[in-house]
């Protein structure tokens, strides 16, 4: 059965414009109608129950002065808890510190992820064992990431230095999370080797679609290894790579864990990123600050998607 | 075929892959050294890369001070039974999106993928009041409910990918022999599918798995808690207890790593449809 | 096409059967079931950690053991989530009798009317007057019992006998300036040893009002340590400034670097791998450093706090204890727990086992608490007008917001981005805002 689909996959390539077409783009009747509705309402009941309506019911907060250390006086606020926001510096810090976080893990992530899967693209003994052992750091919780950096980060009895100092490429152990120059650095080396995997699988899964007889007739046009690159592979996977990245911008921007096991933002707040200062004002007790930040988290990202969205459209029809 | 490969780019190839797994793979290698250490030897300078002597003492302590093979099985059952929930659901909303066109359809692809962009804490006091009132508070039952609601929109999205794979004319086949629509769906789409639903089926698992705010919120008492939860418990405010730690993440990575193993594979056949199209 | 229903209802059967389960799972939970008169009493623990946990599942046994009909399930989230989650429980007003209070939650818990005072129900018991002054003070703070203290955390300084003796001092340090210069003695990163576990990251506020207060003492409020006598804040006295400026100094030149993101772990981890000579810490570390297989126990002690340039310090006692929920159907009984577990047999176990400055009167006599790691205690104890125990404002609402700021302004202070005065400006201003309510 699995046959048959990988086959159908293979000549159906992404962006070649063959696939098959979704049949259903006509009329249908009331009766079919309502199937699909029921067909649906298990998803819409989930979801709405359990993510929007305490979504929702949390959003208000934004909007009050709820703090958990005195709700004697929980009144409607307006845009307060956002105006104290913008106006507070840390938090401008930490907007700063989240394009730094997004932008340095997400472009290594890709580069390592895109060439990874070409090297993977060709079969090879062991190709099996070797994925399944470099797709393990996706099945560690981000917290326990953040942990085990943290120990192997330290700059005293951290096994890092031990390994750089072993093989001297340093002569004294760097304090690696102390420092302000390389605390954020760090941060991003372990989110770099927790997501790089998760790029892998993704483009590694893309570049198996696009058919050998395009590399084919690259090679008898004599078309070298990098307009090969750029002319055929990337095109060919192009819907992919766009929409990785669009998820990944999210993740990295909304997985604070991490940051919260490994720095709790330190030193003086340097590698604090907007989520995971939310973490800590909710543990401060001002849900309502804590609600104005997901509040603009959500808006920024959704105004994010629409735009990356609408810029990638054309490109689409064009394949 | 072309065969471009000279042996230096093999050599590089190659290179490069070796780099990545001893990269990769070198963080594992120390949680796995560190719990078979004697407890005593864990923080001794200069560092052993070789435990001195191989001892199973925080093993033993995991599961003489706690219940960690009832954690074990708290883990397996909530993130087993939540992902193929979701995974059903997922099936029912997937192909009505994939399928047919209707006026809501653009809002509820837009309110699925909102879903992704929520900081969780925002909902964390509210819902645990909301599961207060179900009665569903330490409630292994309740956590399932959660995580089907939180790995549903994403695992639509796959799965409406695959499904765009497959060509209609199967299932309306199926219902010209008689076959009500979803009969046709779980008895001719779905096998077809297999690979994108065991791949959906990992994901979903691998993230139920790896939870941990929703499950110290929802969870209470011992006999409930899962593994993300039992971890956190190793840190307390003096002490970061790395031998038991280190022993409990050894042994909470080996399921991921089994269903890994055998579905390889399917992730990378699986994820490939569903990620293609949008 | 053969039909063959069941093997295509089967993922749906699969699916049934797990709502009917979950179904079957609504209702009341078994917390509220009342079968035969069994009270089932939920208690929830903040400062989790194993070992504790342990303990208090043996003095639970007990408990149970003496009051039959009572059965008390003990819920023990991880620590750094612990404060949020009985947060969670106590404004859904359920699922909690007895629970953990600890000196810097009792405010916002007892504002909320999410904790109960227990001051009727203490009245005329016996384990009042077992209490020490201090721990009294604190059941009966201002007139209402919201809790009763299991026991304090105060300070003392652990050091390493060896290092001190090998860079030629007879003794531990008694003063900051002692201190410091003793620590960069032994202070040698070549060999990987360091002066001073320095706490640069979580908590690092809490080790900074430590010297201050050292500094200011003369002039302290007892009552409310961040106060002067003259109602400013001890921020504002120009001795804080040097007690700063000595901080940093110990940072730099007795410290190892990395210690600018050390929180309790590692400042801990760094004395027990023998890494460092000295440890400000509370008593419950004790346990910890005995455990130690690379330190061995004539290798280290403990010394009383360091004192100030006057000769004093201020030892502020940090306290938590056992409360009883608002919203309890079962005070009665809740209430009992509570009193179990601060008197008698149950209390001096807990702070033995959990190395606590205890909260019983008759520990004076309790040859435990008199010798090895215990001494430097019961020598500040001896001495209360030179280790002076002070009250901070660890209540305030704002409290884990101070601390939060706190932290990240020492780390602002020891990497050089902002100088002492300019700190203590700061810090000034933000107690005297929000003690104008505001």
């Amino acid at each position: 059965m699995s046959l048959t689909t990988t086959d159908r996959a293979r000549s159906a390539p992404a962006g070649a414009g063959n696939r098959p077409r979704p049949a259903g783009r006509r009329r249908f009747t009331a009766r079919t109608a309502l199937v699909l509705f029921a067909f649906m309402v298990p998803a819409l009941v989930f979801v709405g129950m359990f993510t929007y309506y305490p979504l929702l019911s949390g959003i208000q907060m934004a909007f009050r002065n709820y703090n958990l250390n005195d709700l004697s006086d929980t009144s409607w606020v307006g845009l307060d808890n956002f105006r104290a926001l913008l106006d507070d510096e840390m938090f401008r810090g930490t907007v700063k510190n989240s394009v730094v976080w997004v932008v340095g893990s997400l472009v290594p992530q890709f580069l390592i992820g895109f060439t990874m899967a070409m090297w993977l693209r060709r079969r090879f003994r062991f190709r099996g064992v070797y994925q399944a052992l470099v797709f393990f750091p996706w099945a560690v919780s981000g917290f326990l990431i953040g942990i085990l950096f943290r120990w192997m980060f330290n700059g005293e009895f951290g096994v890092v230095n031990d390994l750089l100092m072993k093989s001297h490429l340093i002569d004294t152990p760097v304090p690696w999370l102390a420092d302000a120059r390389y605390a954020m650095f760090s941060v991003i080396v372990a989110n770099v080797w927790y997501g790089v995997t998760f790029f892998a699988i993704m483009i590694l899964a893309a570049l198996q679609g696009v058919p050998e007889e395009l590399y084919e007739s690259a090679a008898i046009d004599g078309a070298g290894k990098v307009r090969t690159l750029f002319s055929i592979t990337i095109p060919s996977i192009r819907t992919t790579l766009a929409l990785t990245v669009l998820l990944r911008v999210i993740w990295i921007f909304n997985s604070p864990e991490l940051i919260f096991g490994m720095t709790g933002g330190g030193p003086a707040n340097e590698t604090h990123i907007v989520t995971s200062h939310m973490i800590q004002v909710t543990q401060e007790g001002d849900y309502g600050r804590a609600s104005a930040m997901g509040v603009m988290v959500v808006f920024v990202l959704m105004l994010f998607a629409v735009f990356y969205l609408l810029a990638i459209r054309p490109r689409k029809g064009l394949a | 075929m072309i065969r471009s490969e000279t042996l230096a780019g093999r050599i590089v190839k190659f290179g490069g892959l070796g780099l990545c797994l001893l990269v990769t793979v070198f963080p594992l290698y120390w949680i796995l050294v560190t719990s078979f250490k004697d407890p005593g030897t864990i923080f001794a300078y200069p560092l052993r890369y070789w435990p001195e002597t191989w001892s199973l003492e925080n093993y033993r302590g995991l599961f003489d001070q706690s219940n960690f093979g009832v954690f074990i099985g708290n883990s397996l059952i909530v993130s087993t039974v939540a992902a193929a929930l979701a995974t059903v659901v997922s099936l029912l909303s997937a192909y009505v999106l994939a399928r047919f066109e209707f006026v809501s359809k653009g809002a509820v692809m837009g309110a699925f993928l909102v879903t992704q962009m929520i900081p969780g804490f925002i909902a964390l006091g509210s819902l645990y009041i909301l599961m207060t009132r179900l009665y569903l508070v330490d409630n292994r039952w309740g956590l399932v409910l959660v995580y089907v609601a939180m790995s549903i929109p994403l695992c639509t999205v796959m799965l409406r990918g695959f499904f765009e794979n497959v060509p209609a004319s199967l299932e309306e086949a199926a219902m010209v022999d008689g076959c009500s629509r979803l009969s046709a769906l779980f008895r001719v789409l779905v096998p077809v599918m297999t690979p994108g639903i065991a791949a959906s089926y990992i994901f979903n698992f691998v993230n139920c798995w790896n939870e941990l705010f929703l499950s110290v919120t929802l969870l209470n008492s011992d006999s409930n808690k899962t593994i993300p939860a039992a971890l956190n418990g190793f840190i307390s405010s003096y002490n970061i207890d790395w031998g038991s730690m280190s022993a409990a993440a050894a042994l909470s990575i080996v399921p991921t790593m089994i269903l890994f193993a055998v579905a390889s594979r399917y992730i990378v056949e699986g994820l490939t449809a569903g990620a293609v199209k949008e | 096409m053969p039909h063959r229903p069941r093997t295509m209802f089967a993922p749906l059967a699969a699916a049934a059967t797990a709502a009917a389960l979950l179904l079957s799972a609504c209702g009341p939970g078994p917390a509220e079931k009342a079968q035969d008169g069994q009270v089932t009493l939920q208690m929830v623990e903040s400062l989790t950690n194993p070992t504790r946990t342990t303990l208090l599942k043996k003095l639970i046994a007990d408990f149970e053991a003496k009051n039959s009909g009572v059965k008390v399930q003990l819920i023990s989230p991880p620590t750094n989530q612990a404060d949020q989650k009985i947060q969670q429980m106590l404004q859904s007003g359920k699922g909690v009798d007895v629970l953990e209070v600890r000196d810097t939650t009792v405010g916002p818990f007892s504002t909320n009317k999410w904790i109960y005072d227990m001051a009727p129900d203490l009245k005329g018991w016996d384990g009042l007057q077992a209490l020490t002054p201090n721990a009294l003070k604190v059941a009966q703070e201002g007139g209402k019992s919201y809790m009763v203290p299991y026991g304090f955390y105060g300070l003392s300084l652990f050091y390493r006998k060896d290092l001190v003796q090998q860079a030629g001092y007879s003794g531990p340090p008694k003063s900051w300036t002692e201190m410091i210069e003793q620590a960069k003695k032994i202070n040698n990163p070549s060999k990987n040893v360091y002066g001073y576990s320095f706490r640069g990251g979580l908590g690092a506020g809490g080790n900074a009002i430590a010297i201050i207060s050292g500094y200011v003492i003369d002039e302290i409020n007892r009552d409310n340590a961040f106060k002067l006598t003259n109602g400013k804040t001890i921020f504002s006295s120009p001795k804080a400034v040097d007690a700063l400026n000595q901080y940093v100094d110990l940072f730099k030149n007795a410290s190892p670097p990395s210690s600018v993101s050390w929180g309790y772990p590692e400042m801990v981890q760094g004395f027990t791998s023998g890494t460092t000579g000295f440890l400000l810490q509370d008593p419950e570390v004790i346990a910890t450093v005995k455990q130690s297989k690379t330190i061995k126990e004539d290798q280290w002690g403990t010394a009383p706090l360091p004192v100030g340039p006057t000769g004093k310090a201020a030892q502020p006692l940090a306290n938590a204890g056992w409360g009883v929920a608002q919203g309890s159907e079962h005070k009665k009984e809740a209430v009992e727990l509570v009193k179990f577990l601060t008197s008698g047999d149950a209390a001096m176990t807990f702070s033995k086992e959990n190395s606590l400055v205890p909260i019983l009167k008759s520990a004076a006599e309790d040859p435990f608490f008199k010798d090895g790691p215990w001494a430097s205690y019961v020598a500040m104890n001896e001495s209360p007008d030179t280790y002076i125990v002070v009250t901070q404002p660890r209540g305030v609402p704002w409290s884990t917001e101070w601390g939060n700021k706190s932290d990240s302004d020492v780390q602002k202070l020891i990497t050089g981005k902002a100088q002492p005065a300019e700190i203590l400006k700061n810090w000034d201003e933000y107690w005297t805002k929000k003690w104008a309510g505001n």
